[in-house]
This record gives structure tokens, sequence and C-alpha cells, in this order.
């Protein structure tokens, strides 16, 4: 039985959302944030949900949104995470930490901070996440650098920042920070900037091999990879939405992931159903947990992948039946079954 | 000898097992031992020996059979560095 199939009790680790709040507008941004949602949760009702997952033993929250950071309450739910040993990892935009911010952060090992940066150049990164955040990025990075805190660059690979990779990495090193590289996948404001931005298979397959190269870059995609096979061969990762992990959104939904925030993959409301009962019983859950996509089981990297990123699939042909479309394998096949002319 | 959990790591039961993380590489480690073991296990204050008979008393398992399957977890568990053992 690959480990895949075994069930877990609670997700290892979830994606919280916070806020839908942010002060940058970027192109590709997962959840389409910019203003804070008049429901989101409060305070108390946070602290009762990581009552719950601390009661369930999950191990690590990642926190997104939004800027985390805006968030009135977000350093105090922090600290409170923290009394219960759960690892965070704080994704941040960088452009709003503060003194307080950085020492909180600082010799903590519970905390993780990732900061967004998607371009080695204002060129670049300002296209994607708005004019003049290089620069901004770039001083919310310099007092992280140095000090004791876990730090990471994360850049989602575009067709505009592919080139960069390198110097992206340089970049993050000249920090003391290591470079995390994130699959863009067209959900939120990116559905819109999909076509634009995606990258085509040549440098999908560039991307594997430079990955395959150099297994100090992290990956968001393997971040929790099972077997750590993921990086080998030719990418793809088995998706872990409902087996290992799950998002909950700024107003206490929970869904697969933070791709897949759409109404009809809602597994309930932290307001009406327990985390446990979500995450056990939610029809959407048990959905996702046998999805396989028809078209990928004869696959002999079936085992290893089990169809890829459903979120991709979803939002580029409405099926989640479908194999991911980023897929490299498929596309070896596709082209080594071209005549050439 | 008692085993503790190593710097780093977490431990929780799980219906076929124990699932293990470690939190500096992010890394989670599935270990199938059913029933026998539990996270108590790792608290720095069960012996080899303590475990063994913990083991069988609630499962009616001979001694001899859990102590070979314990002995190969626990060095396969030592050399992945999710536990640490020492000498009382």
């Amino acid at each position: 039985m690959n480990y895949a199939d075994w069930p877990l009790s609670a997700p290892v680790n979830l994606t919280w959302e916070i806020t839908h709040q942010c002060n940058l507008s970027c192109i590709h941004c997962l959840s389409g944030s910019s203003t804070e949602s008049a429901d989101e949760l409060d305070m108390d009702e946070c602290r009762a949900i990581v009552d719950q997952l601390a009661a369930l033993k999950v191990f690590e929250i990642n926190f997104g949104g939004g800027e985390p950071l805006l968030k009135s309450y977000f350093l105090p739910l922090l600290r409170y995470i923290h009394t219960k040993g759960i690892v965070t990892c704080i994704s941040t935009n960088g452009t709003v930490l503060n003194d307080e911010t950085v020492a909180c952060f600082t010799g903590n090992p519970l905390v993780n901070v990732q900061v967004s940066l998607d371009g080695a150049t204002p060129e670049v990164n300002d296209r994607i996440r708005g004019q003049g955040t290089f620069h901004r990025i770039i001083r919310g990075i310099e007092p992280l650098a140095g000090k004791d805190i876990s730090l990471s660059i994360n850049t989602v690979v575009t067709s505009l920042n592919f080139t960069q990779l390198g110097q992206l990495k340089e970049l993050a090193g000249s920090y003391g920070a290591r470079l995390r590289v994130s699959r863009f996948r067209p959900s939120g404001r990116a559905r819109e900037s999909w076509e634009m931005l995606k990258l085509n298979s040549a440098q999908l397959r560039e991307l594997s091999e430079w990955l395959n190269d150099d297994p100090n870059i992290l990956t968001g995609d393997s971040f929790f990879s099972i077997s750590g096979d993921g990086r080998r061969q030719l990418g793809l990762d088995m998706c872990g939405a409902c087996k290992m992990t799950c998002c909950i959104d700024p107003c206490g939904s929970v869904y697969p992931c933070a791709f897949m925030q759409v109404s009809e993959f809602c597994g309930g409301n932290l307001r009406e159903t327990s985390f446990q009962d979500i995450w056990d019983n939610s029809a959407a859950f048990r959905y996702f947990r046998q999805l396989e996509p028809e078209s990928c089981r004869k696959c002999p990297r079936f085992d290893k992948c089990r169809g890829g990123c459903p979120a991709v699939a979803y939002f580029v042909s409405k099926d989640l039946n479908r194999a991911d479309p980023e897929c490299l394998i498929n596309w070896s096949r596709e082209t080594s079954s071209t005549p050439v002319v | 000898m008692v085993y503790s959990l190593a710097e780093g790591i977490q431990v929780r039961k799980e219906s076929w097992g124990l699932l293990f993380y470690q939190q500096l590489q992010h890394k989670v480690c599935f270990v199938r031992s059913g029933d026998w073991l539990y996270p108590r296990h790792f608290d720095g204050s069960w012996t080899f020996d303590g475990i063994i008979g913990d083991i069988a008393r609630h499962t009616g398992t001979p001694a001899e059979i859990i102590e070979r399957s314990i002995q190969k977890l626990t060095k396969h568990l030592t050399d992945s560095r999710m536990i640490v053992d020492e000498l009382r």
C-alpha cells in the first residue's frame, strides 16, 4: 500500500488564510485577495480552532492570505499557537514587517518565514506584484537577514521570471535565505493571468531538470513530499489535498487546499461543524481522497503522482477527472509522437 | 535503555501505527506498528523491556516475537533520527 493510502486522523499541515486583506494586488494571487471580508473569524474563534487542531495533533500551520501580518491579532494568535507546540510557516509579502514582528520571529524554532518575491529585478517583480514593490520587499527582507530565523524567499515560477531563477537563488543566498519555488496555478486572480504567465512545455522541462540538479532549492509542491521521489524523474508530485493537508479560509470554511477554494468543494464551516467532523465525514473530502483521473491510470508513474494537481486540471478544463495539464510525461508522449517535419 | 523523541520531532497515533513529524525538514515518517506502539513509549520513561512488557500485556503477543520486531523498529527510528536512546 502506498503511503498516500494510509488514512490520517488529521492533516499533517494545513494552510490557514487568515484574512482576505492585502496591501498588494499581485496579478497571480491564488485567492484574489484585496479587502477584508465582513465575516472573518475573530480572535476567540481562531483560538478555539487552534485548540481543536492541537487536540488532533496537527503538526504545522502555514499562514497565508491575504497578507497575514495585516490581521490585527495575528501575532497574539501566533504566540498562542506556539504555546501548543505547533510549527508555523508565515507567508508574507514582506512590506509590512516591523520591529515587533521581527522580534516575534527571531530565535523561535516554531517559526518559518517565507517572503514572496517574483523577480530578481524590479522590472520583472513589479510587473507581477505591483509598481515599486521590489524595493519595498527587499527592505522587508533586510531586517530578517542574519537573524536566527528560518527564512526563505518564495517565487511563483512564471514565464516572466523563469530566466531569473539562478539570480533569485543568489539573491536569497545573499540574505542567508533559501529559494523556494512554487507552481503557478490558475486560481483566484491567476485565472486572468494564466495564459500570459504560464510556462510552456520546454520551460517546464527545463525547470524540472534545474530542480533535479539542485536539491537546495525548496519547492512548495513537494513541501510534504512523502517519498522524496517527486523531485526526481519528471517533477509532478502527488496531491496531498484531504489526505495530508487542507485549507481554512478567513471565514472558517474548510477546503481541500488553498487552490481549491470553490464553494462546491467546501467541506464545511468551523462555525457550524468541528474540524474533525469535516476532515472525517465531509462529502467533498471523501471525494477528493478517491480522486484518480481515468486517463492517468495506465501511466507508469501513476503510483507516484496519481494525476498531479487537480486544481490545475479543474481550472483549465473544469473537469477534476482530467490529468494535470502540466504533466511532463504526457508532453513527452506528445513530443515523441509528433512527426518531425 | 530508554527512548525519547529526538529534538524537533513530534509523533501522533494513527489507526495503522505512528506518524512521526520532523520539524526541520518538514518531513513525515510512517511507522506501521498497529496498536503495538503509542507516543507515550517515547516519553523518556519507558525502558526497552518495559515497552515489550506493555505490548505483550495489551496484545497478548508472546514477548519473543515482540522483541524481534521492536528491536528492528527502534534501530530504524534511531538511525533515521526520529528517536534517541539513552542508557539509564
